[in-house]
């Protein structure tokens, strides 16, 4: 039986199940209120589930095991009147972390994430990208067998975000379990094992990015309208080869089998309705919206 | 044009919000409208130096009232924490961490305690040379009671302040409700004036009021020359350490409920 947990009358979890294999790069993707943050706080045992089992290493949570997890949250979880190092030691003695190991692990953690020449700095004074990475190195500072991070790239810039994900993953992938909740296809398409695709507390997909992706059309057309759609466009759902058809204003995301065929059609078929064509082999996001529905939520074509 | 528009949109909004807050709306009318009535009464009926207990030093009367008072706008900064920690999410990682979240709320609540015990205790240190004190149980019996009252007090405070902080939102209406509970209690206290001489319903109110209690045994073990007019040490410790302890078992029961949502 899945997990459900509600809030009033939502339901944040509704029949969610998932396995997450240990030592793996785990993905779960979904958009905003999908319960991704819930599901965390349920890992964590900071709230029950209503229904269903929930087990973390084996057993039912429990704050205990709470020190063999650390948890990047969505949003930074610093005070920003303490300095880098001050805040790294205060985490580090309420996970129990021994003084003497803390002296040590904490300028080498501060150094590895680019930040050994800000340890006495205010968090204020840092930068977004800064401060993330600080997040992130205070929750390696204990050695935590699971590492969960709630959307932990927001805010870094592209170069930072490499760096980010080379320190966690280059020397230590497999070490530990590391669980990514986020809205960023492309970060999770290239770093994740596996991944499930979360709608509505519930889990509409799960595997690895090459199975999700393998179950789609081989490539993905993405057309430029010069206006709204019309009946003419509508149509192109019915096509043989064409498979989910999603709309984002006037940008038309369509998953074919062949896009050679697929746009000659297009252009024979609805004459100046095209601005621009782009063609790319499949990707994640395209399995992704597959199952969760629309780009947006504002459109989509109906079948 | 459109600069006035934009005016007249942050004034409406401001205005829905201080309409919808509804602690901000009652007791920012009611607080001032409470004192008029209370400590109007309070000053008019017994605020007589004549009947002032002891040798009739007001300055050294009030030092009871100021340590109190430090006491009361300590745990109320103090128990504000909360909300900064909240809204720094400091307070998200650090319940995170392998422990029930009342260990960790224990802690940030006992710094509150022992920074409105130490303020508390300094304003008492620095006002003590300058006043005429009996210390009628002798300096060191009474400094003893006076630190033993100190903390029993800011440990009530503490968990007054951390019961109100578990069912308010926000900073700013928890300010409000901590003024509006705790600033009558203040001026019915004694702090300021002997509650003996009172009309009968303002002395039942100060009677019952546990801060009463605070003043008159730091009354008592600083200011006074006798018990007489005093309620009597005794009976100030068994209420102060019934409440102290009653109500900061209650407040760090009811810590307040977040989860890593912040919710």
């Amino acid at each position: 039986m899945g997990v459900v947990r509600s809030y009033g009358d939502r339901r944040a979890l509704d029949g969610f199940t998932v396995s997450i294999p240990a030592g793996s790069v785990f993905g779960l993707l979904g958009p905003n209120g999908s319960g991704k943050t819930t599901f965390v706080s349920l890992l964590a045992a900071m709230e029950a589930p209503e229904e269903g089992t929930l087990r973390v290493f084996g057993e039912p949570p429990a704050p205990r095991l709470r020190a063999r997890m650390g948890t990047v949250f969505q949003e930074n979880a610093q005070d920003p009147l303490l300095s880098a190092e001050e805040y790294l030691t205060l985490a580090g003695r309420v996970f129990g972390v021994p003084g003497s190991i803390l002296k040590a692990r904490i300028p080498s953690l501060l150094s590895s994430f680019g930040l050994g020449d800000r340890r006495g700095d205010a968090i204020a004074s840092l930068s977004g990208g800064m401060r993330r990475r600080l997040d992130v190195a205070r929750a390696l500072l204990h050695g935590p067998d699971l590492l969960i991070l709630d959307e932990p790239t927001t805010g870094v810039d592209p170069e930072e975000r490499r760096a980010l994900w080379d320190r966690l993953l280059g020397s230590e992938r497999g070490r530990r379990t590391i669980m990514l909740a986020t809205n960023d296809l492309a970060e999770a398409d290239s770093v994740c094992d596996q991944v499930a695709f979360l709608r509505a507390g519930q889990v509409v997909a799960t595997g690895t990015p090459a199975e999700l992706k393998r179950g789609l059309r081989k490539e993905a057309v993405r057309v430029t309208l010069n206006g709204p759609v019309d009946e003419r466009i509508e149509r192109i759902r019915s096509w043989p080869g064409v498979g989910a058809v999603t709309l984002d204003g006037t940008e038309l995301h369509v998953t074919v089998d062949d896009a050679a065929t697929f746009v000659p059609r297009l252009f024979e078929h609805a004459p100046g309705a095209v601005r621009a064509i782009a063609i790319q082999a499949a990707t994640l996001e395209d399995a992704y919206f597959q199952h969760i529905g629309s780009r947006t939520a504002r459109t989509e074509v109906a079948v | 044009m459109s600069a006035l528009s934009a005016t007249v949109a942050l004034f409406q909004r401001d205005i829905k919000a201080v309409i919808r807050s509804r602690s901000q709306l009652y007791s920012s009318m009611f607080t001032p409208l409470l004192l008029l009535v209370l400590l109007g009464t309070g000053v008019s009926e017994g605020l007589d130096p004549a009947k002032l207990p002891g040798n009739g030093n007001f300055t050294a009367y009030l030092v009871a009232g100021s340590v109190v008072m430090t006491a009361v706008f300590s745990s109320t900064f103090s128990s504000a924490s909360y909300y900064r920690d909240r809204d720094s999410g400091i307070l998200r990682m650090l319940l995170s961490a392998p422990h029930d979240p009342h260990w960790i709320l224990l802690g940030k609540s006992l710094a509150g305690v022992a920074i409105g015990a130490a303020q508390a205790l300094i304003v008492l240190a620095v006002a003590a040379p300058f006043v005429d004190f009996e210390w009628q149980y002798g300096i060191p019996l009474g400094i003893a009671v006076c630190l033993a009252v100190v903390l029993l007090l800011n440990l009530f405070l503490g968990g007054v302040a951390q019961a109100f902080a578990s069912r308010i939102q926000t900073m700013q209406g928890f300010h409000l409700v901590m003024n509006l509970a705790l600033f009558p209690l203040l001026f019915f206290s004694g702090a300021f004036f002997p509650v003996d001489n009172l009309p009968m319903w303002l002395e039942i109110l100060a009677r019952i009021n546990p801060l009463s209690y605070a003043v008159d045994a730091l009354e008592l073990a600083t200011y006074a020359d006798s018990s007489a007019a005093f309620f009597g040490l005794a009976i100030d410790f068994v209420v102060l350490g019934g409440l102290a302890v009653g109500v900061y078992t209650l407040g760090v029961a009811r810590a307040p409920k977040l989860t890593f949502s912040g919710k």
